[in-house]
């Protein structure tokens, strides 16, 4: 049985019996090169679920956001790995409420980056498939492409370190191979390029990668721990404490506080650099802040259900300062 | 895309300082990293108990110590969001010091636990932004130590003079 099925399956389960209110897995986009979230309501329509290597979205994000609405709701939701530490982080906090989920944890073998994919090609991708560790690619003006599957994953899944959800109600299917955590530390080779730059260049590079940044909010928006919606502090007016002008110093001081506020709780998922529209490396910049964290705690964030996010807590014996 | 630095330009009157010091990171577009000879500006943001009267004991004491400093009183260094030293750069200043209690002493106990972690990654996240480490501090001065806070002033005030001003950045 696939691991769609598992979905299928589950989530038929949870709806006939009234487990859940709806069910958040993904199904198929436009065409048959994308993925977009579902939201199913009846167990007849469960066979929109898919389970394949676009399926890049976080869904957890529906959680914060969907959580009191409508009031009460039980709401299912599939989880990759790196979506669960996100969700681990919200429980964490006892930001979203445990008793009102059902959460299906699916085994994740990679996810393919679709920018990556675009860059192949002149015109537009209209199917992906994946099969061998192998993607075939074709867009619609006939041309075709094949990779291997190595060569387009996303960077979060080339150095996850937790491929299998760190909770789930219901697993689909067999975990996956976990990669030796206790013996090797986080590799953090990739935000080593930016490390080498001098403290002139590293100000130079910000401000030219921010610059561009149109300040949608998509990233804030789609990312799941970033929680107080309402009452950001990107947004607030009274006070001004982010101005509304358009400039790369608003631009860069807002990224900062986000970086700020889902310190400890953001475990690099990724979300936010694929819902950007002017591929700002939002990725790898929140790695570099878990590298300090995790060299300041040894913690990963979003990993064990009963811990609490470091910042959260203290140490009176914290080594930190003169 | 239209909307570069340079737009930028005449944005950043450091608002927050005496003196009117308009040219101060006026123009982010020249990022020449030369300004002159203005003095630096720097902003502290002290704990009420502490470090605030800390400074006071200095100036009671007639301890000679740079006017550089504006400082910001607060009621504890947990009340000390990091955007407070983000927000000051982004204003133009040139460096940034913050001090409190000692950890075991916080008037409210465990304030400033929490924040040293906070601070640890603000530096963290400070020399990632490419600001130079001298730019920015985090200590911790008591009501008492008058000459210690006059020691903690000068070295971090001769420490940001040698590199100057800040001009042109954006943070
Ligand atoms: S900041 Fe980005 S990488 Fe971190 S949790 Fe949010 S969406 Fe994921
Ligand atoms: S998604 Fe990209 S462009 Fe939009 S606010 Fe975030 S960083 Fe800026
Ligand atoms: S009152 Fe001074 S640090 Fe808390």
């Amino acid at each position: 049985m696939s691991r769609q099925d598992h979905i299928r399956e589950f989530a038929a389960k949870a709806l006939t019996e009234g487990r859940v209110d709806y069910f958040i897995g993904w199904k198929q986009g436009h065409n048959a090169s994308e993925v977009v979230p579902a939201f199913v309501k009846e167990a007849a329509a469960v066979d929109q679920l898919v389970w394949n290597e676009l399926c890049h979205h976080n869904l957890v994000t529906f959680l914060k956001r969907n959580m009191p609405d409508p009031a009460g709701a039980k709401i299912g939701v599939c989880v990759k790995g790196c979506d669960s530490r996100t969700l681990v982080a919200l429980l964490q906090e006892e930001l979203i409420d445990r008793d009102r989920l059902y959460v299906v944890g699916v085994p994740c073998d990679g996810i393919i980056d679709r920018r990556r994919l675009e860059k192949e090609f002149a015109d537009e991708i209209v199917a992906v498939s994946c099969s061998d560790g192998r993607v075939s690619v074709a867009t619609r003006k006939g041309n075709e492409k094949e990779f291997a599957k190595e060569e387009v994953l996303l960077d979060a899944c080339t150095r996850c370190r937790y491929p299998n959800a760190v909770y789930a109600d219901d697993v689909a299917g067999p975990p996956v191979p976990e990669p030796d955590r206790d013996g090797a530390k986080p590799d953090w080779s990739d935000v080593a390029g930016y490390e080498s730059l001098s403290d002139d260049e590293k100000q130079a590079t910000l401000e030219k990668v921010y610059s561009a940044c149109v300040r949608c909010f998509a990233c804030i928006h789609v990312c799941p721990v970033c929680v107080c919606w309402d009452k950001c502090v990107n947004r607030s007016r009274q006070p001004e404490l982010v101005e509304q002008k358009v400039g790369t110093k608003q631009k860069l001081l807002f990224q900062m506080i986000h970086m700020f506020h889902v310190a400890g709780r953001c475990p690099s998922c990724g979300a936010c650099d694929r819902a950007c529209p002017v591929e700002i490396p939002l990725y790898l910049l929140h790695r570099k802040m878990n590298k300090e964290i995790y060299d300041m705690f040894g913690f990963e964030p979003g990993t064990k259900l009963d811990e609490k996010p470091v910042f959260q807590l203290f140490d009176v014996n914290d080594r930190f300062g003169d | 895309m239209a909307d570069t630095t340079t737009t930028e330009a005449g944005g950043a009157a450091f608002e927050a300082a005496p003196g009117g010091n308009a040219a101060a990171g006026a123009n982010v577009a020249a990022a020449t990293g030369d300004s002159g000879d203005r003095p630096v500006k720097i902003i502290g943001i002290v704990c009420n108990w502490c470090s605030y009267a800390g400074a006071d004991t200095a100036g009671v004491g007639r301890f000679r110590q740079p006017a550089n400093v504006r400082l910001v009183r607060v009621p504890c260094t947990g009340r000390i969001d990091p955007l407070f030293a983000l927000k000051a750069f982004e204003k133009g200043a040139d460096g940034v010091l913050i001090s409190g209690c000692h950890p075991g002493d916080c008037h409210y106990s465990e304030g400033n636990y929490y924040a040293r972690r906070k601070f640890e990654l603000l530096e963290r996240l400070i020399h990632h932004l490419g600001i130079p480490k001298e730019r920015f501090k985090w200590t911790w001065v008591s009501a008492s130590e008058g000459q210690r806070w006059q020691k903690v002033v000068t070295d971090f005030v001769a420490g940001v003079e040698k590199l100057g001003p800040r001009e042109g950045r954006a943070l």
